[in-house]
């Protein structure tokens, strides 16, 4: 197994730990619809893993630039500015205060982001295929 | 903790007395100011502290709203020419000389509302102010009575004046144009019926007048003149049979332009009326005639004796808390016919009954007028009672009739929403909530709906179906049982089924642990400022004063203090001891509490040892020089000490916290005002407080913030505390407890806060009829679900709001909306306050048009502005509310009016004074484009608007105004309720404003006593005990209380109006006297409140109605 193919395994696998975060940030938030959990406990659970699923996120654009895999570090662009303009802006944690007013932007940025890391999944997957046969 | 306990206090001897000022401890009549006693001497005013009587808004150099340099036609405050004053630099009119053959006095109403002065009116003893004149004998009758402003019977079509005889003469003001003749004295002159409809206003009225550089008069031709050069003869409304009389075309054309020009007894006036006559195509002269339509026609039914009760009774309905019950069954039936009438109306066009917006000025009798108490009669609840619909003083919908469908509500572009204030405190005279303890609660199985008078009995009576989601229930034997007695009952009679408003007790199952006793902890700040401002001392006073009034049945109450300056002091108050003991604490590294108990302790057990803390507190940090400031620290060591029970902490911060936690940065910066970046200094500059209110608020601690500062006191960051924890914001910029004025209003309303009942650890839910759903909601609580409010206390001052939109068609022909407010009553018992509002549903949207209710959307739109000011910008607030109105305006003109109304402003009666509410809000301090209201100010009024029960909202933007100097006969005196009545109001224009007048202007927050230049010195001896004119301080004042009718009359007045405002929104409004030629910036505030002006860059109303109307153009009719 060469480098390319571990990094883009590595991809996958980071690719499906981001997939899980958004499945359960978007679980918490009909959780919150359906009043089974309060906004003061959703924030707090929620704002634990905004940071750290920036920062792999991050992690993961840089493993692919300075792998070169110029194509991957590229998709990946869009997404990690978005989310270094919302942390400038200190708007990446959730507030409890105003979580009813802007849940259906909150819903809608995570079902985004989602269906971004669930197609990134398959081109990391489809990539480290390819990277697999040009070894064999 | 550092090291131990120190020592006590003083020893006692060495305690001087207490430095009180007087009359501050309770909540006593704005009785003699009196001069500072020689305890207020004790609170030097800090240096650089502004002077007496420095207005709030410093130095406030209003560019633009009278600009000086522009050309005035009419501005009052060039000397006063053109206005109500003089023309033309006309030197005053001597007193009491009678300027023109008819005019007995210049009135400074042209539209009919206040009375002529009759020799009855003017208080025996007191000269009359103002140039007192008898009537002239040879006045025709007509002029003399003033006319009750409620023309127009609440449920009576607003277009059918009745009369065709509308007299020239104002009978209202028994003013005559000027440059009319005057007619056969003794004969009600005739009606001028024609006015040469096509004669060209040349607005020779208005000369020089750039139309949007004019200063301080209105500039109100435009849209009038528009109007009038259009030469439709039909602009009045059609079926009336005044159609063709001038009186209706020109009367409210005319009538708010002409008071400017026309000076009654200027004798230039004559001179004018030609030009005048020509430039208005005659129209002028009628148009003093009544203005409105409505005005003149109603004369002859009341004859020539007009009743000046009914006036006044409806003043009193809103002020004096008439219920609104006072509306007999009669008269809702009358509604519930009109109503039904409406909905039978033929044809699609057929819309409400409209009115021409540029016809006239606006109607303020509209404004005082009760709001119809419901759209469905009460006989269709199931008990028929008359209270089984919700007061809309409790609750109130911005429809009155609900659309159908979706598409309708779209199509009508009203915001549908509640207006809700749950808790609010009774008025004088009005029935109290009924509180039943029924054995078992009765709700719907599925939608946790209360039982209430709008439920259907069906099956013989044995299952109830619920209202809003129409599922069937049982119906508990206990309500035809009695179990006790073994009689049967009537279940008719039960309160729950006769009354939209109960309150039930609530068992065991509504509560998570036993009821919270009421806990008071109060976080004092003792920095250099503090003390020296006397504010310690004043709060100290007042607290210790009001111990006894604080709320504590079975002796539950627990209080607590903290004081705070760069380290925090807290206070053994055990009952056993004999001297409180004061522990410091300042290693802040860490939030700990000195002691675990004693720190809070029973009201009634330790009242010797609180009375002796409160006594020595104003004195204790005399000789402080600290200035820093730990209230974060402190306030996580308040929530820490009160959060096992909950309760209440009561912040007073007169120094801008500035170490440690919660440090706040002065950053007001005089550039960004104005400017689209000010909207950062209205939001919080550090999430530190939010955070706090956020942890408290499930601890059901609640943190109410009162703030007084000489500088900046980052009103924005601190009342973040208050907003999500169901508190409020009280501001005393730039106190000073050596000022009578100010400390009167801080000892008010802080006793009353103190006093009043609360309710604690509260959620509130609203539930509403299948397919309506809740949107936003607005108001000081935490959202903790889509629906449920979380209150930590319930403030009875604090109103919510919720926007709602509908889902699906609704299928039933009422819409029910419920409130539940679950609280801890402050005498321990747990309760559910429940209130029902049952609203029709129609598929007529000229019903949702004729049916809305201007007050509650007016109310609405303005905390959604607040609300849009904060998270975006002022001015985008701005635009908003007016793309609101324009949105609602289009929407009527597309659907009801037709081609041939084009060049008209058309809105419904009901929604008439929309505009004008919705142009006071954008000249509102909240939301007005200006650079001179410091962003703390802003903030405070935000926050109160976004509080303020529709009421308040409306009158704090359409502030109340009245001519004091021509007071009628009952105004001041009691009425036959034993209420104070008030005198009729005055539009908000300068206009109104007559060089030896004298007027009351009240905003809910302020009261302002303008002074015109010539005042008459009588005047100035009875009512400010001052020889002439110039001896009148300006500022902030009491009224010295004289031994005359007139001082005691205006004394009446001003102490009703602080009663009322007390008891609605604990407010102890200041009195401003503003002197003509006083202090710029005092009297630049006082005519930012006339809203019909212009001011800065916005409109005046005449303004704004012709650039709608523009508006209105690109849109095509049906």
């Amino acid at each position: 197994m060469t480098g390319e193919a571990l990094l883009f395994l590595f991809g996958i696998a980071m690719a499906a730990v981001l997939l899980f975060a958004m499945v359960f940030f978007i679980i918490m938030f009909s959780d919150l619809e359906c009043d089974y959990i309060n906004p003061i406990d959703l924030c707090n659970k929620l704002n634990q893993f905004v940071l750290p699923e920036n920062f792999a996120h991050a992690f993961l654009w840089f493993i692919f630039l300075i792998s070169g895999s110029w194509m991957a570090a590229l998709l990946n662009t869009p997404l990690l500015i978005w989310h270094i303009n919302k942390i400038v802006n200190n708007r990446h944690m959730f507030d409890a205060t105003e979580i009813f007013r802007t849940l259906p932007t909150h819903k809608k940025e995570s079902f985004i982001k989602l269906g971004f890391y669930l197609l990134s999944f398959f081109y990391y997957l489809y990539r480290m295929i390819v990277a697999l046969l040009n070894e064999s | 903790m550092a090291g131990p306990p120190p020592p006590n206090f003083q020893p006692p001897g060495q305690r001087p007395p207490f430095p009180g000022q007087p009359g501050m401890g309770r909540p006593g009549p704005p009785g003699p100011g009196g001069p500072p006693t020689p305890g207020q001497a004790q609170f030097p005013r800090p240096a650089g502290a502004p002077g007496l009587g420095q207005p709030l808004f410093q130095g406030q150099p209003q560019p633009g709203g009278f600009r000086p340099g522009a050309p005035q036609p009419g501005g009052f405050l060039q000397g006063g020419p053109g206005g109500p004053g003089t023309p033309g630099g006309q030197p005053p009119r001597p007193m009491g000389q009678p300027g023109g053959p008819m005019q007995p006095r210049p009135m400074p109403d042209g539209f009919g509302r206040l009375g002529m002065p009759q020799p009855g009116q003017i208080p025996p003893g007191a000269p009359q102010p103002g140039g007192p004149q008898p009537p002239q004998p040879g006045m025709p009758p007509m002029q003399r009575p003033a006319l009750p402003p409620h023309m127009r019977p609440h449920a009576q079509s607003p277009s059918s004046p009745n009369s065709p005889n509308a007299p020239l003469v104002d009978p209202a003001t028994g003013r005559v144009p000027a440059n009319f003749i005057p007619p056969v004295s003794g004969t009600p002159p005739p009606p001028v019926s024609t006015a040469p409809p096509g004669s060209r206003a040349s607005r020779r009225a208005y000369p020089q007048s750039d139309p949007y550089g004019g200063g301080a008069a209105p500039q109100n031709l435009d849209p009038f003149s528009a109007q009038q050069q259009g030469g439709s003869p039909d602009y009045g409304r059609p079926q009336t049979p005044m159609s063709a009389g001038a009186p209706q075309l020109g009367g409210p054309q005319g009538g708010p332009q002409a008071p400017q020009f026309f000076t009654p007894g200027d004798p230039q006036g004559p001179s004018f009326a030609p030009q005048q006559g020509g430039q208005f195509g005659g129209q002028q002269a009628p148009s003093f005639a009544p203005p409105g339509g409505q005005f003149g026609a109603q004369v002859p039914s009341f004859g020539g004796a007009p009743p000046p009760q009914h006036q006044q009774q409806h003043t009193q309905g809103q002020w004096g808390g008439q219920p609104a019950q006072l509306q007999t069954g009669d008269s809702m039936g009358n509604l519930a016919g009109n109503f039904g009438n409406m909905s039978m109306g033929p044809g699609q066009p057929q819309g409400p009954a409209a009115v021409n917006l540029l016809a006239g000025p606006p109607l303020l009798t509209d404004l005082d007028a009760p709001s119809p108490v419901s759209w469905v009669p009460p006989q269709s609840s199931v008990s028929q009672a008359p209270t089984s619909n919700t007061d809309p003083k409790y609750k109130r919908c911005t429809m009155n009739a609900i659309p159908q469908t979706t598409a309708m509500l779209a199509k009508s572009r009203i915001p549908m929403g509640l207006l809700i204030t749950p808790y609010r405190h009774l008025l004088n005279g009005e029935e109290p909530v009924p509180v039943i303890n029924p054995p078992q609660i009765v709700r719907c199985r599925r939608c946790r709906t209360y039982i209430n008078p709008w439920v259907q009995f069906v099956e013989q009576g044995t299952r109830w179906k619920c209202n809003l989601c129409f599922l069937s229930n049982e119906v508990p034997t206990f309500f035809d049982w009695d179990p006790e007695t073994r009689a049967h009952v009537d279940r008719m009679k039960r309160p729950e089924l006769t009354h939209a408003v109960v309150e039930f007790i609530a068992p065991q199952e509504y509560m998570v642990r036993p009821p919270q006793p009421v806990v008071m902890l109060f976080v004092i700040d003792v920095s250099y400022s503090a003390v020296q401002s006397g504010m310690v001392a004043t709060a100290a006073r007042t607290i210790l004063d009001t111990l006894d009034a604080i709320p504590n049945t079975d002796n539950r109450t627990k209080v607590g203090f903290i004081t705070v300056d760069s380290s925090l002091h807290f206070y053994n108050l055990n009952p056993n001891l004999s001297e409180p003991q004061m522990l410091i604490v300042s290693d802040l590294d860490d939030t700990f509490l000195p002691m675990p108990y004693d720190l809070l302790v029973s009201l009634s057990e330790s009242r010797a040892v609180i009375e002796s803390l409160l006594q020595r507190l104003g004195d204790m940090f005399k000789s402080t020089q600290c200035v820093q400031n730990v209230l974060g620290r402190a306030l996580q060591a308040a929530h820490k000490m009160i959060s096992p029970i909950g309760g209440k902490i009561i912040v007073l911060q007169s120094t801008l916290p500035n170490t440690n936690d919660g440090a706040l940065k002065p950053r007001e910066d005089p550039k960004l005002l104005g400017t689209p970046k000010e909207v950062t200094l209205l939001q919080p500059q550090n999430p530190f407080y939010k955070n706090l209110a956020v942890t408290c608020s499930p601890t059901q601690v609640s943190i109410d913030v009162f703030l007084f500062s000489a500088q900046y006191a980052d009103v924005a960051t601190l009342s973040g505390c208050a907003k999500f924890t169901g508190g409020s914001v009280y501001f005393y910029p730039n106190f000073n407890a050596a000022r009578p004025d100010d400390a009167m209003k801080f000892a008010n309303e802080l006793s009353h806060f103190l006093s009043r009942p609360i309710g604690l650890e509260a959620v509130m839910r609203v539930r509403a009829s299948k397919g309506i759903r809740m949107t936003a909601f607005h108001g000081n609580f935490f959202l903790r679900s889509t629906d449920l409010l979380s209150l930590p206390n319930v403030s009875p001052d604090n109103s919510y709001a919720v926007e709602m939109t509908l889902i699906e068609n609704l299928t039933t022909s009422l819409a029910c909306f419920q409130t539940a407010l679950l609280h801890t009553s402050s005498n321990g018992e747990r309760r559910i306050r429940v209130l029902t509002l049952a609203v029709p549903v129609t598929n007529n949207l000229s019903d949702v048009f004729g049916a809305a209710d201007q007050f509650a959307i007016s109310a609405l739109l303005a905390k959604k502005g607040v609300e849009r000011a904060l998270t975006s910008k002022i001015e985008d607030a701005r635009e908003a509310l007016q793309y609101k109105l324009h949105e609602i305006m289009a929407a009527y003109k597309q659907s009801f009016t037709t081609s041939s109304q084009a060049t008209q402003l058309l809105l419904p009666e009901n929604l008439k004074l929309l505009p004008l509410l919705t142009l006071g809000m954008l000249k509102n301090t909240a939301f007005r484009a200006t650079s001179t209201v410091p962003s703390d100010l802003r903030s405070y009024i935000m926050a109160l608007l976004y509080v303020f029960p529709p009421e308040l909202c409306i009158t704090h933007t359409h502030p109340r105004f009245y001519a004091l100097h021509v007071l009628e006969p009952q105004a001041g005196l009691p009425g036959e309720d034993g209420q104070i009545m008030y005198p009729p109001r005055l539009n908000l224009s300068s206009e109104k404003l007559e060089r030896h007048g004298l007027y009351l202007l009240e905003n809910g927050v302020e009261m302002f006593l303008w002074v015109g230049r010539a005042v008459a010195p009588e005047l100035c001896k009875v009512l400010f005990d001052k020889p002439s004119y110039e001896g009148i301080v300006p500022g902030k004042t009491t009224l010295p209380t004289l031994s005359n009718d007139y001082s005691t009359r205006v004394n009446n007045l001003i102490g009703k109006i602080r009663e009322v405002r007390i008891q609605m929104a604990t407010c102890y409004p200041h009195l401003y006297v503003v002197k003509e030629d006083g202090d710029p910036a005092l009297r630049m505030w006082f005519l930012s409140q006339l809203i019909e002006d212009r001011i800065d860059a916005s409109y005046s109303y005449p303004q704004f109605l012709g650039v709608m109307r523009e508006q209105m153009g690109k849109i095509s009719a049906s």
